[in-house]
């Protein structure tokens, strides 16, 4: 085992748990768990070496010819081991959380088979190295998570599942032409810091229509309005797939694709050249108060969480769409904060559908007293969102709202502050509830000491202790926002 | 510099929030309310030790914040909103008694103490307003304490306002610091001064700091109805302590004595004499004695905003304004703070002693507050007078302060009368008030009396000038009143203004903006549904399904998800083997 290799090995720790899950038999219940915890851990440890390598300044690389003119290439750089280092965090917590949630639930083999392939593609779509390698993995992750949001078998969840897979084969058709056609325009297009475009020349109207099919078929997994309709319905899949979606993979592999479309094949200074980031940010804006405004209405509270998420992946694109180095931090860290943020709230969600039996917001009156650790977390990652410090939501928008301001678009803060507001308005009621509203019948007691059982409550408190201090620690040497501006001065660079 | 005064802002912070985070074990939470008052110690000792403080820099922690240097601003704040959080924890004791929810007031109570106490030694903008944001949130605690309906409808109008604030804040912020670099506070005014958008800089901070002051109309209304529904100490504390952070916000963050800014200026010293005397007249048609002094506050806070007005038109006289300012925030704060205590100590279960005490102690209270002759209160509108002459219109301002204190005359008599109409009311429950409650209240008036005896720097305010600026407003007070006894006696009835006067008005308008975000989310609702009749009609969903549905016909039984499970991990496993065979 070569270092060079580490990417490989990254993959391999998911997709060998996935096949040797997928052989056990139902029943096998303790070695099926020891299986994806070892893997999730391995696969955590790999990375961290990975990290540790790649803030060295070393650079992984795994390259095989594919089709001419086009390599299958694995590569690690500071940008896919942001998004890595996050999946596999959150893949350890979601995978002890699932263990948990599906305790005692019919055909976990399929389940957890699946959802290592799922997190197996993502490492893919994070370490590829091109534009073709990613659109791979792309598809994989699309094929992957199908089964996981149909799992339970009801009729929604085979309704929700069919628009899964129209919306997102409809954006991996568009994100394939438009894979193809710049490659026959431009060439082999290695993600290459700062650009892998040559000059356009004549070339300008084929780099714009391409661009355009880029992100609208990233766009889809991103929830970009008006391709965001997937997401919604998708929360009627477990908790732990909503996890996957929102925070870990699935939306997170479509804005990391926008970001890596824009920086490493454009590059920024082209990509404002041609007037392609405008546009873009509009669009984001757009998402951002739309997304809030849906959410407002939403008394499931899974699906105010989903439409929250439509609203908080543009603030990701956002600062990306928007020039200039400072919004690119904001909006890259974001990436890793939503993430963490949005995962304790989906976690929280769980915690109240498993042990009480509550899904709607209506229906929390008083349960910050039955479920205290639970409904903490959620207040911490409610406050995150609304951008309030010292959780980690008050960094990017902090840096977002600096950023357009030094990019000369100062409507941007005008469209955050609305958020924040709208954040505010719907996320705080469900906190007033539970902290401050009146239960008249006594809540059904626990079944043991703790709230909910630990393998939910734990993952829960733990990540959003995380959220909490990727805030506090913002600053300090090994945090997000240092690693996101190190890739961002790499990106602006001379 | 010895370590313990670099650490003593940290220690000041840390006391409040230690005994918060006691609160999680049940048998610890009897100790923390007695040990609460000893939490602010630590901040008071630092406002009164003789050494100025080292900035205490904490690399790392939340874009590298920083604790500032006490300087004289800081100084003031710290002083009187450290006391005045002793004393309210000192009386909250006795005034909870056995109360079911005494834990959860607690904690909010000791953390919107350190919220009130970070905005003050706050050395850098994050971490001002990360307090700001850290009080704001834990007074909604304190304001909703009773739990009942009026309670739960102030909490609700006050956050909605004080997010609003927040946002409009941290818009001014970002504002300030140009390139999203976390300024230290002694460096914004000039940045500000030197920024391109100073003016809406400006007008941002007017409106998101004048919520928590409120006197800025109409962004006054939760005032009102917050005070009189929040415990007697959490009232004293909102309009003694922090309805000052906001002022505090002004003096750190309007670019004081680096910039002119004439316009602005006039918009302070305009809207301050605007709520002086709405606050009086609203206040006087009040029936209850909390209300009136809520009003009392919007009044007075509309003074020290004239202040802030005069510094903002003439740099020149900013030093001297800043100073009268900070004065006249410390002398309202404990003459305010203890008039709201005291609406908890007087009942009908006072004896004889107890009531004439008491009745010295609200009569040098209600002197103090309307700036009687020889009181600090004179000092204090003596020192804003002053400063006045230095703004736009000095006349006509002053004339205007004076006859202001004419409305503070009625505020105070109109208080008293209804505090001494409590006295005489059938006894719900008799026995005298406990002593934890009175106690505090009278030795703090009693300290205050005393130190206004020692160290009274009586000069300028003997003089004929001063004496007949500080008296004839009370003299005229006094004749409205007894005009308005004459005619209270022939039957005439003051109207009532329905506290929070304006936001009736808003209500209607807030069931007006609330339709229209409803439409507005029917709006986004309806799109959607287009979109979805589109895809219908299209039925791209539909086809796909019947593909699947075919697919699913093909192999049915559990294991079919296994099989393409399978087959999927053995494309991905190809697409690896290549990758590792070109290694």
């Amino acid at each position: 085992m070569t270092a060079d290799l580490l990417p490989l090995w990254v993959l391999l720790s998911s997709l060998v748990a996935s096949v040797a899950i997928f052989g056990l038999s139902e029943r096998r219940v303790a070695t099926r768990t020891a299986i994806n915890l070892v893997a999730a851990v391995v696969k955590l440890a790999l990375v961290a070496v990975m990290l540790w390598g790649v803030y060295q300044g070393a650079r992984y690389e795994v390259r095989v010819a594919f089709v001419p003119g086009a390599d299958l290439l694995l590569r690690s750089d500071p940008l896919s081991l942001l998004f890595i280092s996050l999946s596999a965090v959150l893949w350890l917590a979601t995978t002890i959380y699932a263990v948990g949630y599906l305790e005692g639930a019919p055909d976990r083999s399929r389940f957890f088979g699946f959802f290592s392939l799922c997190v197996a593609s993502t490492m893919g779509i994070a370490l590829a190295g091109n534009l073709l390698t990613f659109f791979l993995f792309y598809e994989l992750l699309t094929l992957s998570t199908y089964p996981l949001v149909v799992h339970r078998g009801t009729a929604a969840s085979l309704a929700a599942g069919d628009r899964y897979l129209a919306y997102t084969l409809l954006g991996g058709g568009l994100l394939l032409v438009g894979v193809a056609w710049l490659h026959a325009t431009a060439g082999g297009l290695e993600f290459t810091v700062g650009g892998a475009l040559p000059p356009p020349g004549d070339a300008a109207p084929s780099y714009v229509a391409c661009f355009a099919l880029l992100v609208a078929g990233l766009g889809v997994k991103a929830a970009l309005v008006p391709l965001h309709g997937w997401l919604p319905v998708a929360m009627v899949a477990p908790a732990p797939v909503s996890a996957l979606l929102h925070a870990v993979a699935v939306v997170k592999a479509g804005a990391f694709g926008i970001a890596r479309v824009i920086y490493d094949v454009y590059g920024v200074r082209l990509a404002d050249t041609l007037g392609l980031l405008r546009p873009l940010a509009a669009v984001a804006a757009t998402t951002i108060v739309y997304g809030s405004l849906r959410a407002l209405t939403q008394d499931d509270l899974k699906r105010r969480l989903a439409s929250s998420t439509v609203s908080q992946l543009s603030y990701i694109v956002l600062g990306v769409a928007t020039f200039g180095q400072i919004a690119t931090v904001g909006g890259l860290v974001h990436l890793v904060h939503q993430g963490l943020m949005k995962i304790v709230m989906f976690f929280c969600a769980g915690n109240l559908a498993d042990e009480l039996e509550l899904h709607r917001v209506s229906e929390l009156d008083g349960v910050g007293r039955r479920m205290p650790l639970t409904m903490a977390a959620f207040t911490v990652a409610a406050l995150g969102m609304i951008g309030l410090p010292p959780v980690a939501g008050f960094v990017t928008k902090w840096y977002l709202g600096a950023g357009a301001l030094d990019a000369g678009a100062p409507w941007v803060v005008g469209v955050l502050l609305t958020s924040s507001l709208l954040n505010a308005a719907y996320f705080l009621p469900i906190v007033y509830r539970a902290w401050f509203g009146v239960r008249r019948e006594a809540w059904p007691p626990p079944a043991g000491r703790l709230e909910v059982r630990p393998t939910l409550l734990g993952p829960t408190v733990v990540v959003a202790a995380l959220a909490l201090a990727a805030g506090v620690f913002a600053a300090t040497e090994l945090s997000p926002l240092r690693w996101v501006e190190l890739i961002a001065a790499q990106e602006y660079g001379p | 510099m010895s370590a313990l005064a670099t650490l003593a802002p940290a220690l000041a912070l840390a006391a409040p929030l230690l005994l918060a985070a006691l609160l999680v074990v049940p048998r610890l939470r009897a100790l923390v309310a007695r040990a609460a008052p000893l939490a602010a110690l630590p901040a008071l000792a630092l406002a009164l030790a003789p050494a100025a403080s080292a900035p205490l820099e904490l690399p790392g922690v939340l874009l590298d914040v920083r604790l500032g240097a006490v300087d004289a601003v800081a100084r003031g704040f710290l002083t009187f909103t450290a006391i005045l959080w002793l004393v309210a924890a000192w009386s909250a004791h006795a005034y909870l008694g056995d109360h079911p929810r005494r834990a959860g007031f607690w904690a909010w109570f000791l953390l919107a103490m350190a919220g009130n106490l970070g905005v003050v030694l706050a050395g850098d903008q994050v971490s001002f307003y990360l307090w700001y944001a850290v009080m704001s949130l834990a007074a909604y605690g304190l304001i909703v304490h009773d739990r009942t309906d009026a309670a739960r409808h102030a909490g609700k109008v006050y956050l909605i306002m004080a997010l609003l604030g927040d946002v409009l804040v941290l818009a001014a912020l970002l504002l300030a610091s140009g390139g999203g670099d976390n300024l230290a506070l002694a460096a914004v005014p000039a940045a500000v001064a030197a920024s391109p958008h100073a003016g809406l800089i400006g007008v941002l901070l007017l409106a998101g700091f004048g919520v928590k002051v409120g006197a800025v109309l109409p962004l006054h209304v939760w005032l009102p109805l917050a005070h009189p529904v929040a415990p007697a100490p959490a009232r004293a504390l909102l309009s003694g302590a922090m309805i000052k952070a906001g002022l505090l916000g002004w003096l750190r963050f309007l670019p004081l004595g680096e910039l002119a800014q004439p316009a602005l200026g006039a918009a302070w010293i305009a809207l301050g004499l605007t709520a002086a005397f709405h606050g009086a007249v609203v206040g006087v048609t009040q029936r209850d004695a909390k209300t009136v002094l809520a009003y009392s506050s919007i009044s007075q806070m509309g003074l020290m905003m004239v202040g802030v007005g005069v510094a903002l038109t003439a740099p020149a006289a900013a030093p001297i304004a800043t100073l009268a300012v900070v004065a006249f925030a410390g002398h309202h704060a404990l003459a305010k703070g203890l008039l709201f205590l005291a609406t908890a100590v007087i009942g009908p279960g006072l004896g004889r002693l107890g009531r004439a005490l008491l009745a010295v102690g609200l009569g040098w209270l209600a002197l103090e507050l309307i700036g009687a002759p020889l009181t600090g209160g004179a000092e204090a509108k003596h020192a804003l007078a002053v400063v006045t002459a230095h703004g736009p219109r000095p006349a006509l301002v002053a004339a205007l302060l004076s006859v202001a204190a004419i409305g503070t005359t009625l505020l105070m008599a109109r208080t008293l009368w209804l505090l001494a109409a409590r006295v005489r009311e059938p006894a719900a429950s008799a026995g005298p008030p406990p002593p934890g409650l009175w106690l505090p209240w009278a030795a703090l008036v009693a300290a205050d009396l005393a130190l206004r005896l020692r160290d009274a720097s009586l000069g300028p305010l003997l003089e004929p000038g001063a004496l007949w600026k500080a008296t004839w407003p009370l003299a005229a007070g006094l004749l409205v009143i007894a005009a308005a006894a004459a005619l209270a006696r022939r039957g005439a009835r003051l109207p009532q203004v329905p506290a929070g006067d304006v936001l009736v008005g808003f209500a209607g308008l807030g069931a007006r903006a609330a339709a229209f975000g409803r439409a507005l989310a029917d709006r986004a609702e309806r799109v959607d549904a287009g979109l979805r009749a589109r895809r219908a009609r299209l039925d791209l969903g539909g086809r796909l399904a019947r593909a699947g549905r075919a697919l699913d016909r093909l192999d049915d039984g559990a294991a079919r998800f296994g099989v393409v499970g399978l087959v999927l991990a053995a494309l991905f496993g190809g697409l690896v083997a290549l990758l590792a065979g070109g290694a």
